[in-house]
């Protein structure tokens, strides 16, 4: 169902106004986050960086727009915004002819998301310390959107967003499986339209910052939903699709980069699943005493289970012998690899369901914050809204763990559907992907109930 | 028909007693209802003993002794709490008469990591677990059992960069 | 430039003056105290000027800890200083002086050291009392004046074979001249187990004479006195010296290595080097112990060893009362 077809919306999406307004909301809620991480209490549950953050944006993020929008987020986001007005010398004017900075080419081999995959990884090796202290918080934030300037003063486009942006990666994986996408309505005309507009802008708006062209889109991960092609199309080719549920998936992507996030992203989850909200104090004191000897096992355990005992077992079952079954079948050994790389794609909805099981943990519980914070986002002894002195108390718990099993189940159902038309491309058989993702779930659901 | 079959077996999964994980009707009465106490040392950022079991009917005792700063120990579900200063320990009493399994966690803010300081608190036998691994079986022995009966043709494997 | 780009950029550099400039200004007119554990710094600021008469205001945060508030020898409610919240006391001083504020919930092995001061300036209207919190002029406290070595070994050379009974030590006590030994004066200044010989001119056993004492100390105290020194015990002492007196409070073990280690580090220098709490529940030691040897290892404390000095904490009655509450360990008093 083609959303643009509705006139309101559409016209809502065109103007540059709407857009604008929640940027500029956006944009002063960030720089309000950095500053109360900087000087407000250092105490994480009663102070707006960390509550906002980390519970509010972090479950609107993950429970909803991510599943339902998927690079929604990224459309509103204001961490590139800076950068972006500063790269094009204006907020809503059309661009000019001759870039105002460097405006160089991203280098070849940075091209993919492994940088978003280390960027990833950094954070979540101290996620610990992340998740709790508000200026280390401040700092991150602070350091993204300076970085995010930089970059746009150094590179073409959105050059941190595609490929740097920690949040991004994973938020492109997975906007895979959203209901909703930006695609071109009538390949004809795109082929026959003259200049690319919307890859290389016009007067009504901007070249494509993601460097996407939009007549060769056929899957959400790297389209930001910005809307600027909506502008720029000539032809009025440009639409914004409901469909069903992970469509994208259907045409595996045979990436290694994007295989290994899968795992990445698994894998994080049942190791915050553990750490987080086990029972487990030792690892909660190694994940938290970042540079001590503890840490660093803790942190060569982490990397190897999202670097070698996930995939390699993953390897192991989809082609349990190097010159077994599956290599037999294989014509070449890269068609192995990209039979492991796109067999890996039936891994998204259950990653992702995952981490709606984990968030819906830690969200419920600490959802009570959020009015404290509100009233009170620096600790200074406010009281805006008169919520200040709301006390910590979990909400929902009775439907916390049927909603657990029920993502967790949904995803291991939804990911072996997917698999086994991964393994039908592949020419292997589905059923080692299957059992694979019904131990990680079944560990999963172990971890968490 | 095959769809329904397996509806059935799932309700069968959520819903059925589960005889080989409970315990015999004569352990059950004798122990049903007995008091068990536990002494719980609560110090940045866990709890020890944090696994904790105990049977459906039990009367609960947990003495709460901190050992470095005021601490909480709230129990989901059940709604309870205690709060201890060092040297100054706490009791807290409920009737375990809900089965399954509980987190319990620090809820006076105690330092970065509080709100991870988490214990698990097992009331009988942890059923929906082993329910929701029956779901995970049911749900793929479905799915394998019935493939897609549309499967997308007309695809070919994206070629790789090299 | 266009219109609506103009209009564009005021607003968001507006936006972001506000979003930068709101919180500081806010934040930089709302001086806050803040309460942090003793290794991370203790109070700061840690010391306060006030005047005498005039109100003092304070805005107290925690940033780590649930820690609490209360000012030496004054009688004031303690205040919960709870994380991220912040706590508005006001305070009023009639006599100038210097006052001494604390932690009062516990926050570690340290958080005796959480401690800081106000200095109230100012003069009494009324000048015929002087020296604001000080005690009384003339009014040494009662070891120093008995002119004890608190640091000298006082262990009883004999101790009774059970607790020593009240209910017991009462029935003799009618046909024995024991009188003067329940003047306060006396129970003060003696050990138990000096009382104990004392009373070996009477035909009591030895065992009878020990629940004689027992009845003494009894009597030399009120119900409400124990009660009293029951509450200062579980707030301030039990988390080293243990909730039963036995000396394994939960930091007992921290003191113990804690003393080890240094004994390692500084030897000769013995004497400083932090030392497993006293155990109350050790007859020897406390039937040796006279209330004054008592009184004055609270109010100067324990010199290195980890014992923290309440004399500017606790007032005189505090200290009785707390001193009363120890001797139960040793005595089955009436109930």
């Amino acid at each position: 169902m083609e959303l643009t077809r509705l006139p309101l919306l559409k016209s809502a999406l065109k103007s540059r106004y709407p857009q604008l307004a929640v940027f500029i909301v956006m944009l002063v809620g960030y720089i309000f986050a950095i500053l109360a991480g900087l000087i407000g209490t250092p105490v994480g549950s009663h102070n707006f960086s960390i509550v906002f953050v980390w519970i509010g944006w972090w479950a609107i993020l993950i429970l909803v727009a991510v599943p339902f929008f998927g690079r929604g987020w990224c459309a509103v986001c204001p961490i590139p915004l800076p950068g972006e007005w500063l790269q094009r010398g204006a907020i809503l004017s059309p661009p000019d002819k001759k870039p105002k900075w460097l405006n160089l080419r991203v280098p070849k081999m940075f091209r993919n998301i492994w940088l978003q995959n280390i960027s990833f990884l950094l954070l979540a090796l101290f996620s610990s310390v992340l998740l709790t202290t508000p200026n280390i918080t401040g700092i991150i934030l602070a350091a993204m959107l300076f970085t995010a300037i930089g970059l746009s003063m150094i590179f073409e486009r959105r050059a941190f967003c595609r490929y740097l942006c920690p949040v991004g990666g994973f938020i492109g994986l997975y906007s895979q499986t959203a209901p909703i996408e930006l695609r071109i309505n009538d390949k004809q005309v795109c082929a026959k339209c003259e200049g690319k507009p919307c890859y290389n802008g016009n007067e009504k708006g901007y070249g494509c910052p993601w460097d996407v062209f939009p007549g060769g889109l056929t899957k959400n991960t790297y389209c930001g939903l910005c809307m600027e092609c909506l502008r720029t199309c000539p032809h009025d080719n440009i639409a914004l699709n409901l469909r069903p549920f992970a469509a994208d998936l259907a045409k595996p992507s045979a990436r290694m980069d994007e295989a290994f996030k899968a795992f990445i992203m698994l894998g994080s989850a049942m190791i915050y699943a553990g750490v987080l909200l086990g029972p487990w104090g030792a690892l909660k004191d190694a994940a938290y005493n970042v540079g001590s000897g503890a840490w660093f096992v803790y942190a060569a355990a982490f990397l190897a289970i999202i670097f070698v005992v996930l995939p390699g077992t993953f390897r192991l079952m989809i082609f349990p012998s190097p010159i077994g079954r599956g290599a037999a079948l294989s014509p070449s050994k890269g068609a192995g690899v990209r039979a492991f790389a796109a067999l890996s794609n039936s891994l998204i909805p259950l990653g992702l369901m995952f981490w709606v099981a984990f968030s819906l943990s830690f969200v419920l519980t600490n959802a009570s914050y959020i009015f404290a914070a509100l009233s009170d986002p620096l600790g200074l002894g406010w009281n805006l809204f008169g919520t200040a002195n709301i006390a910590w108390q979990p909400i929902l718990t009775s439907i916390l763990a049927p909603a657990q099993t029920l993502s967790l189940v949904g995803g291991l159902a939804w990911s072996a559907r997917t698999a086994q038309r991964s393994a039908q491309e592949a020419h292997v058989s589905s059923v080692p992907v299957v059992v694979y993702c019904f131990i990680v779930t079944a560990f999963m659901l172990w971890l968490l109930l | 028909m095959a769809w329904i079959l397996l509806g059935l077996l799932a309700a069968v999964v959520a819903f059925a007693p589960l005889p080989a994980l409970s315990s015999p009707p004569q352990a059950r009465t004798l122990r049903q209802g007995s008091a068990q106490a536990f002494e719980i040392d609560a110090r940045q950022f866990a709890y020890s003993p944090s696994e904790l079991k105990v049977n459906t009917g039990d009367t609960v005792t947990i003495q709460l002794v901190s050992a470095d700063v005021v601490h909480g120990l709230y129990v989901d579900g059940y709604d309870v709490s205690v709060e201890a200063d060092p040297g100054q320990s706490a009791t807290l009493t409920f009737v375990a008469d809900k089965p399954g399994s509980f987190r319990f966690r620090c809820n006076i803010t105690c330092g970065a990591m509080h709100p991870f300081m988490i214990g698990k608190l097992t009331v009988g036998s942890n059923d929906w677990l082993y329910r929701s691994i029956g779901f995970s079986i049911l749900a793929i022995i479905g799915i394998l059992l019935f493939p897609r009966s549309t499967p997308i043709t007309n695809y070919q494997l994206p070629p790789t960069d090299h | 430039m266009n219109r609506p780009e103009l209009l564009a950029r005021l607003l968001i550099i507006a936006g972001i003056l506000l979003a930068v400039g709101a919180p500081l200004y806010l934040w930089s007119r709302t001086p806050l105290i803040h309460a942090r554990m003793a290794e991370a710094g203790g109070w700061t600021p840690d010391v306060l000027q006030a005047e005498v008469g005039k109100p003092l205001h304070l805005k107290i945060t925690s940033d780590d800890v649930v820690h609490g508030f209360a000012v030496g020898q004054m009688d004031m409610q303690s205040v919960d200083i709870l994380p991220g919240k912040v706590a508005d006391i006001t305070l009023t001083f009639d006599k100038p002086g210097t006052y001494t504020f604390y932690c009062t919930r516990w926050c570690g092995l340290n958080h005796w050291r959480m401690r800081g001061t106000i200095e109230v300036s100012g003069s009494l209207s009324d000048p015929s009392t002087r020296s604001g919190q000080r005690p009384e002029p003339g009014a040494v406290p009662l070891y120093v004046s008995l002119r004890l070595d608190l640091d000298a070994p006082h262990d009883a050379p004999s101790i009774p074979p059970n607790k020593p009974s009240a209910v017991n030590g009462q029935q003799f006590t009618d046909e024995l001249p024991i009188t003067n030994y329940q003047f306060s004066d006396y129970y003060r200044s003696h050990s138990p187990y000096q009382v104990f010989t004392d009373l070996s001119t009477t035909p009591l056993t030895e065992s009878q004479r020990w629940d004689v004492v027992a009845f003494l100390w009894q009597s030399n105290t009120t119900p409400e006195s124990l009660v009293n020194g029951k509450r200062l015990y579980a707030q301030n002492c039990a988390a080293c010296h243990g909730e039963n007196g036995g000396g394994d409070g939960v930091f007992a073990d921290d003191l113990t290595t804690a003393g080890e280690s240094s004994m390692q580090t500084m030897a000769g220098a013995m004497d400083m080097a932090m030392q497993a709490p006293t155990d109350f529940t050790d007859p020897r030691r406390m039937l040796g112990a006279s209330p004054a040897l008592l009184q004055g290892k609270i109010l100067r404390g324990g010199m290195g060893t980890g014992m923290p000095m309440w004399g500017s904490i606790f007032t005189e009655e505090q200290i009785w009362d707390l001193v009363a509450y120890l001797y139960s360990f040793q005595f089955e008093y009436h109930p």
